[in-house]
């Protein structure tokens, strides 16, 4: 067993459990969708990206590049959450906060998937 | 270039996510800690809010309590978030630097950099490996020709020496081993536009390994090699390396041609030389008694031709023992002791031939003291001694890098060069005279340019062209100016390569053939002039008949009309 690999699932598949987490629930309502759910996502979506750097191999590449996906879509959340969030909510933002998070937890699960294959064609 | 991107990634790793870590930690407290707002009602920042805290607070900006005085709580937290965040940003900034400053890293940056420069060049380049005093004189040379040169050596203030050279275009360098195959092929050996490689460093294992691995990875390009040892050469050779470069042996043959035809001396001196420079006239040595000072690979080179030139020789030998030498003087030929010994009464010329200046030149001087119309040989090691040398003005300076730099020049820059002075070689004294003197009339003084014309759809289509409309080409076509059919260039042909069969000096009226090829010898401006002839068929034409080719279809339509009225 490698620290490493643990840490490396660990924080992929966690970027995908929170995503998922704020994901679910009615789309509109800001009660089924907390921002601090939002918040943990977000670091973790950026801990597993770093976590990804300096991969030579195509797979690598790959997983890299699904990470900044979800990052830039968790951020774009955030950021709308931040400009038009707070008391004037409106059930369209927070709408579209969702969407966005529903986009990166797509990506989050491309990159669960690439990690399950990667085990896979390991076989050790 | 891509990986040093990864490099920096990989190394960035760890600082990376302790910002994350602190950041998320200190944004997250912040939301949790309770304040009050401007009427004093109970307040929670938003994660945003506290990001923004965080922001400037970790950065050392430090804008202040916004939007609302802290609490109590808020302020614990944020002495807390500043000791975390600060420290995090600092150990981050200072991973950064001290990647910047990471030597490998800066390897890696420079040898892309290398590689790209390399891979950047769109037109003929040679490889020098080694850019010693041979190596600079040669990319010197080959620079003053307009000819690219990629260069490596193993010693970083060698590179640094060469960046603060002023060449022409500019030479890419590289601080690396040559022995290693990857450093060769960042060099440019698969490169398409390289033209060949001249191993030069001073260490022969290292040449040798060179020559291995270019006849391996691009067996196609022509190596020189600088072989100092017998064994390395016939080394080199048994695997196909097209020419090696024994600069003692060379020299030996050079001392002797000089004896027995100056003239063919001359002119290989002389079409070898820098372009440019002027030809200076020696006097050939004299037959008769010697005294070579120094039997190493040098002294053996000199009294092996000085012998079959027909010259007696007494040797000066200091250590005997380490060069195996029999029939010696002990002694170094410093003192006039030695040299009284080995008969310089009856001397006619001395050989100062050991590997160090300061000794030759006392060689040199006692003998001179001793008999003072004495010929003199110096061997000349190191070129930070040339103001020495040239103050002492021996008959022959001999330096090994001027010598490997001449034969380098000969082979690289046209290899029919190289055939013309080994055919030339066996011609006479007074032929080589009679060449030299007709070179001086057409070209000047100074060194002329050489170059080599290929009759090939490639490279002559002006030519094919007319061979294919069933027109006899002479030579002298070749020779014409081409904005002046009634002028010459000044250029002289001097050797005509017809398969198998070698001219030299093919006449004007020469017919020539489908791939000839043929070598030229002019100033420099015969030289730009002379593609055009043998690429625009326009310009041919006009120099061969006389008769401006129109252009356009109109015009031609004009043209043919009225010869036909005609």
């Amino acid at each position: 067993m490698n620290l490493e690999k643990v840490a490396f699932g660990f924080f992929i598949v966690l970027a995908m459990t929170l995503n998922f987490g704020f994901f679910i629930g009615d789309i509109g309502n800001p009660e089924y969708h907390h921002a601090y759910e939002l918040y943990a996502a977000i670091v973790v979506n950026l801990i597993a990206t770093v976590l990804k750097f300096g991969d030579r191999t195509q797979i690598g590449a790959i997983h890299l590049s699904t990470s900044l996906v979800a990052d830039l879509q968790l951020i774009a959340a955030a950021v709308i959450w931040a400009a038009f969030g707070g008391e004037q909510m409106t059930t369209s933002t927070m709408v579209s906060i969702v969407s966005l998070s529903g986009g990166a937890f797509l990506a989050n699960v491309t990159s669960v998937i690439l990690l399950i294959i990667e085990t896979i064609m390991l076989r050790r | 270039m891509n990986s040093i991107f990864f490099l920096i990634l990989r190394r960035l790793r760890a600082p990376l996510i302790t910002l994350i870590v602190s950041y998320g930690i200190a944004v997250f407290g912040f939301t949790l800690m309770p304040g009050l707002d401007a009427e004093g009602r109970p307040w929670h920042m938003s994660i945003f809010e506290a990001f923004y805290v965080i922001s400037y607070t970790a950065t050392t900006i430090g804008f202040g309590e916004i939007p609302y005085a802290f609490s109590q709580d808020q302020r614990l937290w944020m002495t807390f978030s500043i000791y975390l965040t600060v420290i995090s940003w600092f150990y981050a900034i200072g991973k950064i630097i001290a990647l910047a400053q990471d030597p490998a890293l800066r390897q890696a940056i420079t040898v892309a950099r290398f590689s790209r420069a390399v891979q950047g060049l769109h037109e003929r380049f040679y490889i020098v490996c080694g850019y010693g005093e041979t190596g600079s004189l040669l990319v010197g040379a080959l620079d003053s020709k307009g000819i690219r040169v990629v260069t490596l050596d193993i010693d970083q203030e060698r590179i640094n020496e060469l960046e603060l050279q002023d060449y022409q275009a500019p030479v890419p360098g590289l601080c690396a081993d040559a022995k290693l195959p990857d450093i060769l092929l960042q060099a440019g050996i698969k490169h398409p536009q390289c033209g060949g490689i001249a191993a030069l460093t001073n260490d022969d294992h290292v040449n040798l390994a060179v020559a291995v691995a270019v006849k391996l990875i691009s067996p196609e390009l022509p190596v020189l090699c600088r072989a100092e040892h017998t064994e390395t050469a016939a080394n080199m050779a048994s695997f196909g390396t097209d020419n090696i470069i024994n600069p003692y042996e060379l020299f030996g043959e050079h001392l002797a041609m000089e004896i027995h035809s100056l003239g063919t001396y001359l002119l290989h001196e002389w079409l070898t030389g820098v372009p440019g420079t002027t030809l200076p006239s020696p006097t050939p040595p004299p037959v008769g008694n010697w005294i070579v000072c120094g039997y190493g690979r040098f002294g053996k080179a000199v009294v092996k031709n000085l012998e079959l030139e027909g010259a007696s020789i007494r040797i000066i030998e200091a250590q005997p023992e380490l060069t195996g030498c029999e029939n010696y003087i002990l002694g170094s030929g410093t003192e006039a002791r030695t040299l009284i010994e080995a008969g310089i009464e009856n001397a006619v010329g001395i050989v100062a031939g050991t590997d160090n200046d300061i000794n030759n030149l006392s060689i040199a001087m006692t003998a001179l003291e001793l008999k003072p119309d004495l010929f003199v040989v110096i061997r000349k090691n190191r070129r930070f001694n040339s103001p020495l040398f040239r103050q002492f003005n021996a008959d022959i300076t001999m330096q090994l890098s001027d010598i490997i730099a001449h034969e380098c020049l000969a082979h690289l820059i046209s290899p029919m060069l190289a055939q013309f002075l080994h055919l030339a070689r066996s011609q006479s004294n007074a032929w080589a005279n009679q060449l030299i003197s007709r070179l001086v009339e057409v070209v000047g003084e100074n060194v002329p340019e050489t170059w080599g014309a290929y009759l090939n759809e490639e490279r002559a289509p002006a030519v094919m062209s007319m061979f294919a409309q069933g027109k006899t080409v002479h030579l002298e076509l070749l020779t014409k100016d081409p904005s002046n059919r009634e002028k010459r260039l000044y250029i002289v042909p001097l050797l005509l390569i017809r398969g198998n069969q070698s001219m030299l000096l093919p006449e004007l009226d020469t017919v020539l053939e489908a791939d000839d090829r043929i070598l030229f010898c002019g100033t420099q401006t015969a030289r730009a002039a002379h593609p055009l002839l043998v690429l625009n068929q326009k310009v041919l034409t006009y120099v061969q008949e006389g008769v401006e080719v129109p252009d356009s279809l109109v015009w031609r339509w004009l043209v043919a009309r009225r010869q036909k009225r005609a």
